[in-house]
């Protein structure tokens, strides 16, 4: 799959997540945004987006973020709210700009907004903790 | 360490999301909650070597879709809200399994909560709200 016009394909590293993309990013560290294009693996018996892949590009894209802002430390999540609000189908082009909320000495506070052509579809709020520089 | 399922494992996940991150498997109710499970291999894992929480969390969210149509007959339903907590990571050949427990039921939401653990060790904890019906 190429990238959209402007976009790279994100350098991932986590084997469910390489299962699951690729995931296109555009824009400077710590501004990043992302790009998921829906494909066949990603939706549910009703032929729209599964929740568990919201919640893993969620995962993926405030984890880039956080990773981000912490100059590569070793995050983990430890807590994730999501919201959905409406269906997503194949083919469709999802994009997040994640948001860094707050941050502690050793928790992180990011939150997301994902969108369809300027459509708020879910929304997802996570707290990381710090472990440590890898 | 197993990697065997459990006896009357029924395996669920048939197209799409659920049979490219599965299998994934409804195992017999332990009498107040239904249960489910899978077996950790390489594709579910992050780069630190623990199962990756986007698993995780889908496979909550599987449990708690599946278990709200079996107790509404409903032949569809949409996951509204979703709050995981992430206690402990769960490692590759591990036998992870979800208890999930409907905790009030309307005529047109069900409110969930779940537990998913490998053996004795609770690995998420999650709570949940889903609307019966596709309409949103």
């Amino acid at each position: 799959m190429s990238a959209p016009p402007g976009y790279t394909q994100t350098e991932l590293s986590d084997p469910f997540e390489i299962h699951l993309g690729p995931v296109f990013e555009a824009g400077a560290k710590g501004a990043r945004h992302f790009v998921l294009r829906v494909d066949e693996r990603h939706l549910n018996g009703r032929g729209v987006v599964h929740g568990g892949m919201l919640m893993t590009f969620a995962d993926l894209a405030l984890g880039q973020a956080a990773w981000d802002a912490t100059d590569h430390a070793f995050v983990v999540t430890i807590n994730m709210q999501a919201q959905f609000l409406k269906t997503a189908r194949a083919g469709d082009l999802i994009e997040v700009a994640p948001q860094l909320v707050r941050r502690t000495r050793s928790l992180l506070f990011l939150r997301g907004d994902f969108e369809v052509a300027g459509d708020a579809i879910f929304t997802a709020s996570s707290i990381w903790k710090v472990l440590g520089k890898l | 360490m197993t990697s065997e399922m459990p006896p009357g494992a029924e395996e669920i996940s048939h197209a799409g999301f659920n049979r490219h991150v599965g299998p994934l498997y409804r195992l017999p109710d332990d009498g107040e909650r239904t249960r489910f499970a899978f077996v950790v291999v390489s594709k579910h894992m992050n780069a630190a070597g623990s199962i990756h929480g986007g698993m995780l969390m889908a496979f909550a969210d599987v449990s708690m879709s599946r278990t709200t149509r079996l107790v509404t007959d409903a032949p569809s339903c949409s996951t509204v809200a979703l709050t995981c907590d992430f206690l402990a990571p769960g490692r590759l050949d591990e036998v992870i399994e979800s208890r999930i427990r409907v905790t009030r039921r309307t005529r047109t939401m069900v409110f969930l909560s779940a537990e998913v653990a490998a053996g004795e060790r609770l690995l998420l904890v999650a709570n949940g709200v889903w609307k019966i019906g596709s309409a949103r």
